[in-house]
């Protein structure tokens, strides 16, 4: 919200400067984004005269014609050439004359145009930079003094000030509300706008009446009359004051309920009062199928719930939205029905919401509207409508408020104070500052007895006043200390510590971190094979379709990444994300709306290692990624795990049937790891093959915790054994290994394939697995005999078993 | 008396030799000349049995002194030879350690994670747990329990997500305030750091950021001890020179409530381009609980009281690593996020600062 500081100054005996004023306000809570001058670079632009036309010099390249002016100061005459299509003899308006500077630095000086001198320049409001309009010369009225001083004339030297005001204190929401913060904030004087109303004959009550239907939504309407009134562009202080806080001036009755708005925070409304039959309003809930057509020309579906002020039939305004197109004031009107009244907040925001129509009037009512203030500006724009339109404001209010409301009364105790801030100020100041904030405090009894104005609704508790007291005070004054409270462990939740563990190990092992949206592209998952939309969770409000619903998994984010960078020239890439994936809630969630896991996803593509002198040009397979799942899965604690080429629960789409596998460890499916397939890959455009591997943190967590158990060192020298042996290539090293371990061979201590060949020497079809076995026994050295024998019923076992042959023994 | 003139001219002529030897090589030579199995000393010793049984002794001592003698210069001088050797090799520059030493590069911590780290990290070292919520919260927790009214402005601080008229995407880490302490008695002590979602995206705002969130509560604290916390927290986190600075504000659930400014640390607070020329950066948003709060998760205010306060992580990253764009967090450019690793991914050639390279200094 815009603010004058000259307005201001009218209500706060203050000689603080702008600059200092927005630090004041800045340390009180109310944020003040700039402040800066109405026009910058305007000097020695005055009010001038057009004495008379002299010549025509013709056309304009714009199509006007260039008029030689005389223009009358007090002391001199100038000839001025002007080309705008007003300039009329007697017509008073903005002229600079050589010497004077406009906005932007440009310096008047006397020129030569086709042969003919111009002295000075006639300005329009986009020449002097405090408006828009570029049509004509500024208009000034017939009675503005010729010679002065136009900035001074006109209020041009003030500052703005930018100020944002929290959604609790709507009461700031004005020049006054601000001033009675400055003036608390520095001891300055505050002082309310007069509004003492000269009544005239007739009668309020004879010509409008009022009836509240639903005091639910509107608990008061007030309204006065004013007649006899002419329709009148606004004097020219006036127009400038609202166009330097932003409105547009529209007519002096129109102009004065804006004025009214930014001077005392309440919204009010002009009626033609012409419009309304009997001059009657009834304040009401919309009817079923109920229709309107609101100011700015639209025509409004009502519903049941919304606030209407209506005449004896039909609604004319959504009540503390907008006014309707067929009672407005226009040019011919001579009589209004002002409007100031209080509507119920959330009726206020229901309503604009329901409409998409946020209005300056909405924003104040939604946060709630002084019910007692409202008559001051009632008075105050009934008044200043008559002095600037020539009218007279009918004796007495039509005013309805069935039920006043209550002030509220709250105890503070000062000790209470000290004891939530760790200080307060003395009990004289706390007092000063409540009752320049606009509270009645008695002093009598050990704690504060606080009656709230009706404009503070956000005041309701202790707690409110406390604020009150130490934000004006300054915050500054608050004591920097480390309290003494109890003493606990601390403690991080489970998969906290075990998430960062993991990422730790993959950073070591090369992977970078990402973290990625958690919404993802539904029509990307289908891509991916996700099967359906159900278990889906759907945003009501996304932000674009590419980002509408809850990841199911972390696969779509991890493959935006390798697709981003691939399209950056960076073709390699190794990374992993922690986050959590969602489902619909399951019954073990209780009062979490959803079914949140914690995972972890890892994606390779390119090549293995970054190109280095020492590095080859491997790309990553399979076996990285089945690599780095095992790291991951060892941070867990876990090194015995099984991998399931068709678990029962199936494997996620986007992966590869030939070339992936689920994880479990015991019977628990901790996850997968795989190729993606080409299907996918097109769909985010990866030209590589991609490996993928998701495991479920969650799942990890809830196993038992493995702590690792001493084995004594082997006290006796070990025997090596290495076994070549060639089967069929469909049988697998799993395979081989579990009929190893089934032997249940005595002394075997360790077993590894080493080496994986295929190739001419071994034959189509059949592979080579190389084997090194490593025999120990606890209590002595062994045999050669003994290791002979057991290599031997190995090798007899294996070569009947997978019928293999051996390749080569060591 | 010359004892043996045999002996003699071996072992002048060796010691020549020996001096003379411009390798290990030659010397090994010389060695096998003279010392060696069928060597000249030791053909001489062998013959001692033809010498005159008289002069034997003699001669036999004289041979093996002269053996001793040239064992030990062959050892000294061979010592001489391996130092001249190893560092002729160095001048011929046969190792060349400008080659990049041999390294898997580490991967990078998302610099999310490793300021959101950093803030646990100072938290737990003030007695501070870590406690976590769900990102999908329904309008009670999110809203409703912190005190925000239906209907009421002050949910348009915040604009929400929704998945149902009653649930949504956490707007913030509060809700989890309301959940621990729903889950145990007084005192509390967390901070709880998680994704939160707001329908807003512009290069200052993500629809999805993160944010750590911190509660305090017990028989007596006040709000000189969150201002003197944020205090220790701020030096900690951007250097012992930093200062807070205390703003009054509104969030609906506290009272009194607080903007918290850190000292521009670019600046040191006199105005630059990082702070807008204010010398403060606004950093978090804090306050007293509101009883309201309290009493909602039914704990009595009159007994207890306590603090909270909420800050954006990456509202902090940018400002300490002068990131400009917050999109920059979600797109995972892996020059982006290579620039925190610890040991640098190799940087992308466009990207490379000229002259960065391993460069050998030279005496």
């Amino acid at each position: 919200m815009k603010i004058s500081y000259r307005w201001l100054k009218e209500f706060v005996e203050t000689d603080l400067g702008p600059a200092e004023i927005k630090e004041r306000l800045v340390h009180a809570g109310i944020e003040v984004a700039s402040a800066s001058p109405v026009v910058e670079g305007l000097s020695g632009v005055v009010v001038g005269e057009i004495e008379a036309i002299e010549t025509d010099l013709g056309p304009t390249p714009a199509g006007h014609h260039n008029r030689l002016c005389r223009v009358a100061l007090p002391d001199r005459k100038f000839s001025v050439i002007c080309g705008a299509p007003n300039a009329a003899p007697g017509l008073r308006t903005a002229f600079a004359p050589p010497g004077a500077t406009l906005p932007g630095g440009r310096a008047i000086t006397a020129t030569r145009i086709r042969g003919v001198v111009s002295e000075g320049m006639l300005c329009s409001e986009k020449e002097l930079g405090i408006g828009e309009d570029a049509s004509g010369i500024l208009e000034l009225p017939a009675d503005a003094p010729v010679g002065a001083d136009l900035s001074t004339y006109l209020g041009l030297d003030d500052t703005i000030l930018e100020i944002e005001i929290t959604p609790n204190r709507p009461d700031a929401l004005s020049v006054v509300g601000v001033a009675r913060e400055l003036s608390a904030l520095t001891g300055a004087p505050f002082r309310f706008p007069q509004a003492a109303v000269r009544d005239g004959e007739q009668a309020a009550a004879a010509l409008a009446a009022v009836e509240i239907t639903d005091p639910d939504l509107c608990p008061r309407y007030a309204a006065r009359v004013i007649t006899g009134l002419s329709v009148r562009p606004s004097p020219p202080w006036l127009a400038q004051r609202l166009r330097a806080v932003g409105l547009r001036p529209i007519n002096n009755l129109v102009d004065v309920t804006n004025y009214v708005l930014w001077e005392l925070g309440h919204p009010l409304h002009a009626f033609d009062h012409a419009t309304l039959p009997g001059g009657r309003i009834v304040v009401r809930r919309a009817r079923a199928g109920e229709r309107m057509t609101t100011l700015d020309g639209r025509e409004r579906a009502l519903e049941p719930d919304m606030l209407m002020i209506c005449d004896a039939e039909r609604a004319v305004a959504v009540g503390g939205v907008m006014g309707g197109a067929a009672t407005e004031v226009t040019p011919r009107t001579t009589t209004v029905l002002l409007e100031a009244a209080c509507f119920t907040p959330g009726s206020i925001r229901r309503t604009s919401r329901a409409l998409g129509l946020s209005t300056d009037a909405s924003y104040r009512f939604e946060r709630g509207a002084d019910i007692e203030g409202l008559r001051a500006a009632l008075d105050r724009a009934a008044q200043l409508m008559a002095d600037l339109g020539g009218g007279t404001v009918a004796r007495g209010v039509v005013d309805v408020y069935p039920a006043p409301r209550p002030h509220s009364r709250i105890a503070l105790r000062l000790e209470r104070v000290e004891r939530l801030i760790g200080a307060c100020p003395p009990r004289p100041e706390a007092v000063r500052i409540l009752q320049a904030l606009g509270f009645a405090v008695d002093d009598s009894a050990p704690a504060l007895q606080v009656v709230v104005p009706s404009f503070r609704r956000d005041i309701a508790q202790e707690a409110d006043l406390v604020e009150e007291i130490i934000r004006v005070w300054g915050y500054e004054r608050i004591p920097l200390t480390l309290g003494a409270g109890a003493q606990a462990l601390v403690k991080r939740p489970p998969q906290l510590g075990l998430a960062r563990e993991m990422s730790r190990t993959l950073n070591a092992a090369g992977l970078s971190e990402v973290i990625t949206y958690a919404f993802v592209d539904p029509d990307r998952l289908k891509a991916m094979g996700w099967a359906g939309e159900q278990g889906l969770i759907a945003l009501q409000n996304p932000i674009s379709r590419e980002r509408s619903v809850l990841r199911p998994m972390l696969a779509p984010g991890l493959l935006e990444v390798l697709a981003l960078n691939a399209s950056r020239q960076l073709p390699d890439a190794r990374v992993f994300e922690v986050g959590h994936v969602f489902s619909p809630q399951v019954e073990s969630d209780g009062d979490r709306p959803a079914h949140e896991e914690l995972w972890l996803g890892i994606a390779l593509t390119g090549l293995r290692q970054p190109r280095a002198w020492h590095a080859g040009r491997e790309r990553v397979d399979i076996y990285d990624v089945k690599g780095a799942a095992t790291l991951v899965l060892a941070a867990a604690g876990i090194s015995a795990f099984d991998v399931v080429a068709e678990p029962a629960g199936g494997l996620p789409g986007y992966l590869a049937r030939a070339c992936a596998a689920a994880l479990s460890v015991g019977e628990t499916g901790v996850g997968w790891f795989g190729e993606v397939t080409h299907e996918t890959r097109e769909a985010f455009d990866l030209p590589a093959p991609v490996f993928l591997a998701e495991l479920s943190l969650t799942a990890l967590c809830a196993l038992p915790a493995v702590t690792p158990r001493y084995q004594p060192l082997p006290r006796f020298p070990s025997v090596q054994r290495d076994l070549a042996l060639v089967v069929s290539a469909d049988v697998t090293a799993g395979e081989i290994e579990a009929a190893i371990r089934a032997m249940d061979v005595p002394w075997l201590a360790r077993l590894q394939v080493f080496d994986v060949y295929a190739g001419g020497q071994v034959g189509s079809g059949r592979r080579s697995l190389a084997w090194s076995l490593t025999f120990q026994a606890p209590d002595r050295t062994l045999t050669d005999a003994e290791v002979n024998d057991t290599h031997a019923r190995i090798v007899k076992e294996l070569t009947e078993r997978f019928r293999g042959e051996v390749r080569g023994t060591t | 008396m010359a004892p043996d003139p045999r002996v003699q001219q071996i072992r002048d002529r060796a010691l020549a030799d020996i001096a003379a030897a411009r390798s290990t090589a030659d010397l090994e030579q010389i060695r096998i000349r003279v010392l060696g199995r069928s060597g000249e000393l030791t053909a001489r010793l062998r013959s001692l049995g033809a010498i005159p049984a008289a002069e034997r002794p003699q001669v036999g001592q004289a041979a093996n002194r002269a053996k001793a003698e040239l064992e030990e210069q062959i050892q000294a001088r061979l010592q001489a030879l391996r130092v001249e050797e190893r560092s002729r090799q160095r001048e011929a520059g046969r190792v060349d350690l400008t080659l990049p030493g041999r390294v898997t590069p580490a991967g990078a911590v998302h610099p999310i994670t490793r300021v959101q780290d950093e803030i646990i990290a100072i938290f737990e070292g003030l007695g501070f747990s870590v406690a976590e919520g769900p990102e999908v919260e329904s309008d009670y927790y999110n809203f409703a329990a912190l005190n925000f009214p239906d209907d009421h402005p002050a949910r348009d601080m915040q604009d929400t997500f929704h998945l149902s008229p009653d649930t949504l995407l956490r707007t913030h880490t509060s809700p989890v305030q309301i959940r621990t302490m729903k889950a145990q008695p007084p005192p509390v002590r967390v901070i709880c750091p998680g994704k939160v979602y707001r329908r807003d995206a512009d290069i200052t705002h993500s629809p999805m950021f993160h944010q750590v969130e911190g509660l305090a509560i017990d028989r007596n604290i006040s709000m000189g001890d969150l201002r003197g916390t944020l205090d220790l927290f701020a030096r900690e986190m951007f250097g012992s020179r930093s200062r807070i600075r205390f703003r009054p504000s509104f969030f609906p659930f506290t009272e009194p409530s607080a903007e918290v400014d850190v000292l521009c640390f670019l600046c040191g607070g006199g105005g630059c381009r990082v702070c807008k020329q204010d010398g403060w950066l606004e950093i978090l948003g804090s306050g007293m609980v509101h009883p309201d709060v309290l009493r909602n998760v039914g704990y009595d205010p009159e007994e207890v009281m306590g603090w909270a306060f909420g800050m954006g992580v990456e509202r902090v990253a940018m400002l300490k690593y002068g990131i400009d764009d917050i999109r920059l967090f979600f797109e995972n450019d892996l020059r982006f996020l290579g620039q925190f690793a610890p040991l640098t991914l190799p940087p992308h050639p466009s990207l490379s600062p000229a002259g960065r390279g391993t460069r050998m200094r030279r005496r």
